[in-house]
C-alpha cells in the first residue's frame, strides 16, 4: 500500500504575494541588506570607530559584564583560606545538568567544619549557568561570579573546571555572615579521618 | 504465655477499623501488623520496650468522652480498645515531643552520614516541621568521641533512645555501652568493665540508631546515601550465609572526572533482614567485605606466567584436560550453586572416571577473628561449603596429600590450595578471581568473577537458600565460572574429537 506524502499544514503557514514568489528579488534584498551591515562596519573600523562588537576570545576579555552576570563558579574560602564547602552535596543533587562531582573528606579534628571537599570539580562543557547550585548551598560557599571560565580547549574532557581554579576568590570582606572562630573543644588525636588505614592505634583503652 | 492456654485473639479498633492482635501484644506491634504505621524512636521490634522518646503516644477514646494518652509501644491492647493514631490531640503532642527532642540537636544534616535515611529528619517532615521554638542556646556536647576503634559518637546528634545500649546488652551481650549523667547532659559511654572493641556486632548499632550520632569510622567520608543503592547479597564471610546489602554508586550518579574506582567500590554493607538466617542483624565481618572482595584482582590469563589471549588459554587448559589420564579438581567452597552444577555438568560429566572432584575449604579462620559463637558465626568461613558438598564429597582429612602423585593434571578453582602443596609432577589448572603469586607458577592461569560481579544463590550451614545479585561489571578478560566451564568443555571435545 502506498502513502501519499501529505505535507504537513502549520499554523502559522507563510503567505507569499507574488512578488514574494518571485524569489530572486527577496534574495536580493537580503543581499543588500547584508552588505550593508558589513560595509557601514568596515567603514567605522577603518576610521578607527571599532564597529562590530566583537572580542577576540581568548586574548581578549571583555571587562563589563553585567553586575550580576552568572559566568563562573567561585568556591568562597574562611578567612584562613580553608574551603567554606562542607561537601554536602546539596549543589551537586540539585544541579539539572549533574555536573558537579564532589569528593569528600573527614577532619575530626575540626568539629565545626569537620567535612569538607578533597576534589570540587564542575565540567563547564555541560553546565547551563543555571545558578541552583548557588541557590541550594547550606553555606554560601558556592557563587557565580561576573566573570568567564577560561576554558579554550578543543577536547571536552579538558572543560572541567578544577577546586584550585574556583578559590580564586577569597571575599572576607563581602561575606555577610559572621565566620564562626575555630572551634576549641576538645580534640580526640584518635579518630582517623578517610577509609585506608585500617586498625587505628588508641580507640577505647583496653581493660586487658 | 503459658504453653497450655491457648493463645487468645483480642478485636479492637485503629482510628475506627476493627483489627486483632494477640493477648500480649502491644498497640504498636498490633498496628504494624495491620499495616498502621506508629512513628518510634526508641522501639526497636528485636530490642526491649524502654518507654522514653514518646513519640509514639496514641489516644484511646473513653465511653466518658474522657480519653487517655499513652505510648503506643508499652500499652498493650485491650479488648474492645478504640485507639486513634492521627487524632488532633496525638498529632499535637507528637509536634511537641519533636520539638523536645531536637531541643539539643544540632540540626547538621548537611554534613551527617545518616541524612536521607534518618528517622528524625523524616519525622521533623511528617510529624513538625517548625523550626525550633526555643530561644536559649544549644548544649554542646562532645562531636565525635570514640566508643571503639570501629564506631564514633557524635553525642550532639543522640536523642538518647539508648538503643545502643539495649543492643549491647540483649543481643550482642557483651554490655559494652551504657548511659551516663543525667537529663540533656547525658552521654552514651563505653561501659568501665567491658570493652566495645570485643564487641563483634557492634556496627549494628550504626544502622539501629535513629539518628547519625553513631558514625562508621570506615565509612565516614562516603557518598551521601541517595548517591547510592543496594543490591541484594549474601556474606561470604562463614557458613552462616547472612543476608546483606551492598551499598554501591548509583549508575545515574557516576563519577566522570573523579577516580573511577569510587564507582565500583562497596560504600558499605548493611544487613538484609531474614528471619531464617541472621534476623536483622550481621556481624563486623560483612561490614569489612570491602576488605576481602576488593583485594587487588587478577584480570589476564596466563600460561605459565605468560600474559595469554582467553581463547589460548582455554585451548591449553582444554588440551590438558583432554590428555590427562587421573584429573583432580579442588572444587571452590565459594562457588553459587549454579557454577557447581555447571560444573558438575560439564568437566565433571565429560571427564566421568578420569575426574576427582573434592570440595576444599577457599577459606580458614584468620588470626584473631571469632572462630563460632552462639549468636551468628559459624565456624566455617566459607558460604557455600553445603552447596558443594550436596554435589561432590569433600577433601579427604589428610588433606592435599590425599591427591594421589600419579594426578597428571589438578584443577584448582578458587583460593586456598598453595602451589607448593601439589604434588610436583602434575600440571596445575588454575582459576581464580585475586592476585596471587601461586597464579602465576600455575601451567593454565584463568580469572573469574567474584560475587559482586555475578548472580547466584549459596546454601548454608542450615540448607537455607540465599540469592546474591551482581553489583559490578567484570573487568573484560574476567569470565564467569559457569562460562568458563562450558568454554572449557567445548573446547576440550574439540581436542578429543580432534585426536580421535
Ligand atoms: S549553574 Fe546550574 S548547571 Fe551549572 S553547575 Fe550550577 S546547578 Fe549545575
Ligand atoms: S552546596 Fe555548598 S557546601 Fe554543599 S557541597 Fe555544594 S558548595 Fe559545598
Ligand atoms: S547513639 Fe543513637 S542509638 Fe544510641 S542512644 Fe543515641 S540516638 Fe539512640
Ligand atoms: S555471621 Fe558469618 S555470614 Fe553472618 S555476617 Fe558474620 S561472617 Fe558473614
Ligand atoms: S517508641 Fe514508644 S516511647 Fe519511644
Amino acid at each position: 500500500m502506498s502513502v501519499r506524502y501529505q505535507r504537513k499544514q502549520y499554523w502559522n503557514e507563510p503567505t507569499m504575494n507574488w512578488w514574494e514568489k518571485a524569489y530572486l528579488p527577496e534574495v536580493l534584498r537580503g543581499l543588500f541588506i547584508t552588505t550593508g551591515v558589513f560595509l557601514r562596519n568596515m567603514g567605522k573600523w577603518v576610521t578607527g570607530r571599532r564597529g562590530a562588537v566583537t572580542t577576540y576570545y581568548p586574548e581578549e576579555r571583555r571587562p563589563d559584564f553585567a553586575p550580576r552576570n552568572r559566568g563562573k563558579h567561585v568556591l568562597t574560602q574562611r578567612p584562613d583560606g580553608s574551603v567554606q564547602c562542607i561537601a554536602c552535596n546539596m549543589c551537586a543533587t540539585v544541579c539539572p545538568a549533574k555536573v558537579i562531582e564532589i569528593e569528600p573528606g573527614f577532619d575530626a579534628n575540626d568539629p565545626a567544619h569537620p567535612k569538607y571537599p578533597v576534589r570540587f570539580e564542575i565540567d563547564y562543557s555541560r553546565c547551563v549557568f543555571c545558578g541552583m547550585c548557588v541557590e541550594a548551598c547550606p553555606e554560601d560557599a558556592i557563587r557565580m561570579a561576573p566573570d568567564v571560565p577560561n576554558l579554550v580547549s578543543d577536547d571536552r574532557y579538558n572543560m572541567w573546571l578544577t577546586m584550585d581554579e574556583m578559590m580564586t576568590w577569597r571575599p572576607q570582606a563581602d561575606v555577610a555572615k559572621p565566620y564562626p572562630p575555630k572551634p576549641t573543644l576538645p580534640v580526640l588525636p584518635l579518630v582517623r579521618d578517610a577509609r585506608g588505614a585500617h586498625g587505628v592505634a588508641g580507640g577505647v583503652p583496653s581493660k586487658h | 504465655m503459658s504453653e497450655n492456654r491457648p493463645e487468645k485473639i483480642l478485636e479492637f479498633f485503629i482510628d475506627g477499623h476493627p483489627v486483632t492482635a494477640k493477648d500480649g501484644q502491644t498497640v504498636i506491634q498490633a498496628a504494624r501488623e495491620h499495616g498502621f504505621d506508629v512513628p518510634h524512636f526508641c522501639w526497636h521490634p528485636q530490642l526491649s520496650v524502654p518507654g522514653n522518646c514518646r513519640i509514639c503516644m496514641v489516644e484511646v477514646e473513653s465511653d466518658n468522652g474522657d480519653p487517655w494518652f499513652d505510648i503506643g509501644c508499652n500499652m498493650p491492647v485491650t479488648a474492645g480498645m478504640r485507639v486513634l493514631l492521627n487524632s488532633d490531640t496525638v498529632k499535637k503532642l507528637r509536634k511537641d515531643t519533636m520539638q523536645f527532642i531536637t531541643l539539643n540537636h544540632p540540626v547538621d544534616c548537611g554534613i551527617c552520614s545518616k541524612s536521607g535515611e534518618c528517622t528524625l529528619q523524616d519525622y521533623h517532615y511528617e510529624h513538625n516541621g517548625a523550626a525550633s521554638l526555643s530561644r536559649d542556646r544549644k548544649n554542646h556536647a562532645t562531636k565525635f568521641y570514640p566508643l571503639s576503634d570501629r564506631i564514633m559518637l557524635d553525642n550532639e546528634r543522640c536523642i538518647m533512645c539508648t538503643r545502643c545500649v539495649r543492643f549491647t546488652h540483649e543481643v550482642s551481650k557483651t554490655h559494652a555501652l551504657g548511659a551516663v549523667y543525667r537529663g540533656d547532659h547525658s552521654l552514651i559511654r563505653p561501659a568501665e568493665d567491658a570493652n566495645f572493641n570485643d564487641d563483634v556486632y557492634s556496627d549494628n548499632v550504626i544502622d539501629i540508631c535513629p539518628v547519625g550520632a553513631l558514625l562508621s569510622r570506615e565509612n565516614i567520608d562516603n557518598s551521601r546515601v541517595w548517591y547510592t543503592e543496594p543490591t541484594a547479597s549474601v556474606c561470604p564471610g562463614c557458613e552462616r550465609g547472612c543476608n546483606i546489602s551492598i551499598w554501591h554508586r548509583r549508575q545515574a550518579w557516576a563519577f566522570k572526572a573523579l577516580d573511577p574506582k569510587l564507582n565500583t567500590r562497596i560504600e558499605r554493607v548493611t544487613p538484609r533482614e531474614n528471619p531464617d538466617v541472621n534476623g536483622p542483624w550481621v556481624c563486623n565481618k560483612a561490614r569489612d567485605l570491602a576488605k576481602i572482595l576488593e583485594r587487588p584482582r587478577a584480570e589476564q590469563p596466563m600460561i605459565a606466567g605468560r600474559v595469554v589471549d582467553r581463547a589460548d588459554a582455554i585451548a591449553a587448559a582444554a588440551a590438558l584436560l583432554a590428555g590427562a589420564k587421573k584429573v583432580v579438581a579442588l572444587v571452590s567452597s565459594w562457588g553459587s550453586n549454579e557454577e557447581l552444577a555447571a560444573f558438575q555438568l560439564t568437566i565433571a560429566a565429560s571427564l566421568g572416571d578420569r575426574l576427582t572432584a573434592w570440595v576444599k575449604a577457599d577459606h580458614q579462620p584468620v588470626p584473631g577473628e571469632v572462630i563460632e559463637d552462639d549468636i551468628l558465626i559459624k565456624a566455617d568461613k566459607n558460604p557455600n561449603r553445603h552447596g558443594a558438598l550436596a554435589l561432590f564429597p569433600p577433601l579427604p582429612a589428610e588433606g592435599l596429600t590425599a591427591i594421589p602423585a600419579d594426578a597428571d593434571v589438578v584443577l584448582v578453582w578458587g583460593e586456598g590450595v598453595p602451589a607448593a602443596a601439589l604434588p610436583q609432577g602434575a600440571q596445575v589448572i588454575r582459576l581464580d578471581a585475586w592476585a596471587h603469586a601461586d597464579n602465576e607458577v600455575a601451567a593454565v592461569f584463568l580469572p573469574i568473577s567474584i560475587q559482586t560481579e555475578r548472580a547466584g544463590h549459596y546454601t548454608n550451614f542450615a540448607g537455607v537458600v540465599s540469592d546474591f545479585a551482581a553489583c559490578f561489571t567484570p573487568a573484560p578478560l574476567v569470565t564467569h565460572a559457569e562460562t568458563l566451564f562450558g568454554m572449557l568443555l567445548s573446547a576440550e571435545v574439540g581436542v578429543r574429537r580432534a585426536s580421535a
